[in-house]
Formats: C-alpha cells, structure tokens, sequence
C-alpha cells in the first residue's frame, strides 16, 4: 500500500507537472490574490505583514487545487469510464485516491515558489525565514494536512455527480474559515472555531509561524494529527460511499 | 427567421439539457454560494485592510458574478461540444454559428445575473449595505451593460475553444485578472499606471464605475460617459468576436484540430 501510495502520487505530480498551460493558471492565481493584498494593504512599512499575504496566497491556491482536483480526478475517472476499475481494483480505494488530493497539495508548492519570487521581486517584499529547518518541515506538513482533507473532500465525491461544481463552490468559504489572508481577528468569532477543524488553517499557521513566528511546531504537530483523522475519516467514508454507490449502481453516471 | 429558431429552441433545449444533468436545487445554491463567499471574503479583507467602503467591495464583486458568467457562458458554449465530441457535426450544419453558441450562452447569462442579484441581496444583508430604490434601479442598468460588454468578450474567449482545448482555463485565468484589473477590488488609482491603462480596454471597469457612482447618487448624465464607455467595449467585442468566430472555424476546419480534445 505504500509503494501504491507513493507510487501514485509520483506519477499524479509529474501528470499535474506535465501541461505548461495548466501550471501557468497554478502561478497566476496566487501571484493575483497576492497581489490584490499588497495593493490593499500598501503595507510598504511592514513587510512581514505582506510576506504573510504571499504565504497566505500560496496556501489559498493549494487548498483550490486539492478541493478542485479531487473533485475533477473523479470526475474525470466517470468520463473516462475507468471509476470502476479503479473501485474494483485489490488496493484500497482510498489508497488510490489518497495520491491524486496529496500530489494536488505537492503542485501547489510552485504557487508558493512563485507567490514568494513574485513578491521579493516586484514588491520588494524581503523573503527572509525565521526558522529554515521548521519552514522546510512545515511546507509537506501543511501539503499533506491540506491533500487529506482532500480525501474527506473526495469521497462524498464518489455519490455526487456535480462535485467539480461542489469543489468549486467550497473555495471561498475555507479561504475564509481559515483565516489565509483575511484575519480571523475581523471575523465573526464562531468563523475562527470551525477554521480548527481544518487543514489550511494548521497549515497555514505552520508555515507563517516558520517564516515569521517563534512556534511553529506545534502547529506541524497538528498538521500531522489532523492528517491521520482525516485519513481515518477518509477512509472509511469513502468505503461507506462506495458500497452505497455499488448498490444503487451510480458509480458510472456521468 | 430560422437563426432565431435555432437561438430560442437550441438554447432552451441546451438549458434543459443542463437540469437533467444537474438538480436545480443542487445548482442554485452552488453557484450562488460563490459569489456569496467571494463578496464576503474581499469585503472583510477591504475592512482589515481599511480600505473603501463594504459598498465598494459589494458592488464590485456582484459585477464579478456578472462578468464570470459572460465569459464562462459562451467560453463552454463551444468547449463542451469539444469535449462530448459533438463540435465538427455541429460545424456541419449549415445552422448560424452566432445564432447556435449565444443561444447556449444566454440562459446561463440570465442565471448568472439572477444569481449575482441574489448574492448582493443576500450580502447587503450580511453587510448592513441599504440602497434606495433609485440606486437599485442605477446598478441594474449598470449590470446590464456589463453584462452585454462581458458577454461579448465571451464570445472572443469562446471561439478560442475553435482551436484550443484549455478555453475553460483561459477564461478562469481572465475572470481572476479581472478581480484585480477591473477595479472591482482594488481602487484604480492604487494600481500602476500600466495595469490602469489595460483596465481602460477591458468590460467591466467602466460598467463598475458608472454603478458605483449611480449607486453613490449620481445621475445618469454625470455617469453617462462611463456607461457610454462600457457599451463601446462590449460593441468592439462583439464584432472582433464574430470575426474571430469565423475566422477561427475556418482554420480549424483546414487544420482538422476541431476533433483535438
């Protein structure tokens, strides 16, 4: 299951990796919403206030590109009729499906190369990390925190028809639940409570607190523990959904 | 008479077809909970960054959901017949081309400007954004000729889908840019004068203007010039993408690309 794993989240990023066209839209989203926040803030005197904004940018863009990719990669297995195949393979459904949130997580590490270039070059924004060896930890953490709850995300796919239409609708709300470039400070205090309950937003936190802060462990632990939950929840919904899906015979409809 | 036969019961047909596809009550709230979420999430940002008024940002953003549908709507008009492989049997038809994609667009169109009027409603609540009716009346005019202007530029995004595969992805790429370069989320005078200047040629700036100035009181005469300038792009549009249209039909039948998917 490891080898299935890793093995299919290798082949998924070079797939991801392979159309220039598509990558250009990975870039140009991030560098866009970051750039939107440096000329709202016009922060030329906190700098750390605007690194934070790229860093915030890049997670939005991972967060779009798992919620959107889990959504399409099912999707597109329904149109290419190969969903069953997959369901009906030996390895466990979620290991097949686990690959494809994570290596949509992994591709967003160009957003955060190309937000952070984008903003040392044209915003002279001073890329400087507090803590190189956490900030190192801490970027796969939130990847894989993020590419997990993808998986959650990807198994109520499986009974849905219109999940490319669902995974474009549940962008904004997290972007915004979890504080990536609107601070959870203005929002409604409930907004904050369910931003816990999410991925971006420990991920999120471990990387600012790498870059910027003095604590970033901690939030890498929680990377880690909500990534296991999520993968348990994953899981096993995606087990229950699939059966339900087998028996009412939907899984081919597209 | 027959290019309006087949605008009406083609588009009507290619809406309905959209409903067997997908439960309206699974497609309302999601295509309303976006613009939802997007006007809330730059109308708190603007508030963090003590930027302008949640008006701006209201209003900014429900043109947003106007333009987005403009150019999404012709843009998968034609992509999607590339992608269900229908698109050369419906270039063999002597149908008017104009006529067979702007009847496909134009239901989505009228459901996206239904849904942007929903959204704004729903945030001028969230918000505590009020309007007078006159205000309300300025910014559906308003809309309405952004969303003319935006359809038009649709047109020229969709007839790409005549030649390429990603027109979907070019125009979720344009729609993004437009969230910077219009103005509807950042003030002009706070861009460089570069990204000013494109915005002066693209739908949308102009039609966002002249709503919020009718929204801030104004008359249609003290933001005629701003109107007038929207519908000026959109009629531009309009005819470079009818041109683009044939154009591009022509090289793609020559090419034998119109199969590519």
């Amino acid at each position: 299951m490891t080898r299935a794993f890793l093995s299919g989240m290798w082949i998924h990023v070079v797939q991801f990796s392979r159309n220039p066209f598509d990558l250009s839209g990975v870039i140009l989203w991030p560098i866009l919403y970051a750039s939107i926040a440096y000329y709202l803030l016009d922060a030329r005197n906190d700098p750390r206030l605007l690194l934070g904004a790229s860093l915030g940018a890049a997670v939005m863009l991972m967060w779009s590109l798992v919620v959107i990719g889990s959504s399409n990669a099912l999707e597109n297995q329904r149109w290419l009729g190969t969903l069953e195949l997959l369901v009906a393979a030996p390895v466990p459904f979620a290991v097949v499906i686990a690959p494809i949130t994570v290596a949509s997580g992994v591709v967003g590490g160009y957003a955060l190369v190309a937000t952070l270039a984008w903003g040392t070059l044209l915003f002279h924004v001073p890329l400087s990390i507090d803590q190189p060896v956490a900030f190192a930890v801490a970027v796969p953490a939130c990847m894989l925190a993020i590419g997990m709850l993808g998986l959650v995300m990807a198994s109520t796919f499986v009974l849905y028809r219109a999940a490319f239409s669902l995974g474009i609708a549940l962008q904004y709300p997290v972007w915004i639940a979890t504080g990536l470039l609107v601070p959870l400070s203005v929002l409604p205090t409930f907004v904050g409570r369910i931003g816990w309950f999410l991925g971006p937003y420990w991920g999120f936190r471990a990387i600012r607190e790498a870059a910027l802060g003095p604590t970033p462990w901690p939030d890498i632990g929680m990377c880690l523990v909500v990534s296991a939950a999520y993968f348990a929840v994953g899981a096993t919904c995606l087990r229950w959904f699939v059966r339900v899906a087998r028996s009412r015979g939907t899984l081919k409809l597209t | 008479m027959n290019a309006l036969r087949i605008f009406v019961v083609g588009g009507l047909t290619s809406y309905r077809a959209l409903f067997n596809w997908i439960s309206p009550w699974v497609f309302i709230p999601h295509t309303l909970g976006y613009p939802v979420f997007e006007i809330l999430f730059f109308a708190y940002l603007g508030r963090f960054a003590n930027v302008q008024s949640d008006k701006f940002f209201l209003i900014g953003n429900a043109f947003m959901a106007i333009a987005i549908t403009g150019f999404f709507g012709m843009g998968n008009a034609i992509g999607g017949e590339r992608r269900s492989q229908t698109l050369s049997t419906l270039l063999a038809s002597p149908a008017n081309r104009f006529a067979l994609f702007l009847g496909r667009a134009v239901p989505s169109i009228c459901t996206g400007f239904l849904v942007a009027v929903l959204a704004f409603t729903i945030c001028s609540f969230i918000l505590d954004v009020h309007f007078a009716a006159s205000e309300l009346a300025g910014l559906a005019v308003a809309g309405a000729v952004s969303s003319f202007a935006c359809t038009s530029f649709g047109l020229c995004l969709g007839s790409l889908g005549l030649r390429g595969r990603s027109v979907s992805l070019f125009a979720d790429m344009i729609g993004g840019s437009m969230l910077l370069v219009s103005g509807a989320n950042v003030p002009l005078e706070r861009l460089p004068g570069w990204l000013r200047a494109i915005s002066n040629i693209i739908p949308l700036t102009h039609g966002i203007a002249a709503g919020r100035g009718l929204a801030a009181g104004r008359s249609f005469a003290q933001v005629g010039h701003e109107l007038g300038a929207e519908a000026l792009v959109g009629g531009v549009y309009l005819v470079l993408g009818v041109a683009m249209l044939r154009l591009l039909e022509y090289e793609g039948r020559r090419s034998a690309s119109l199969e590519a998917f």
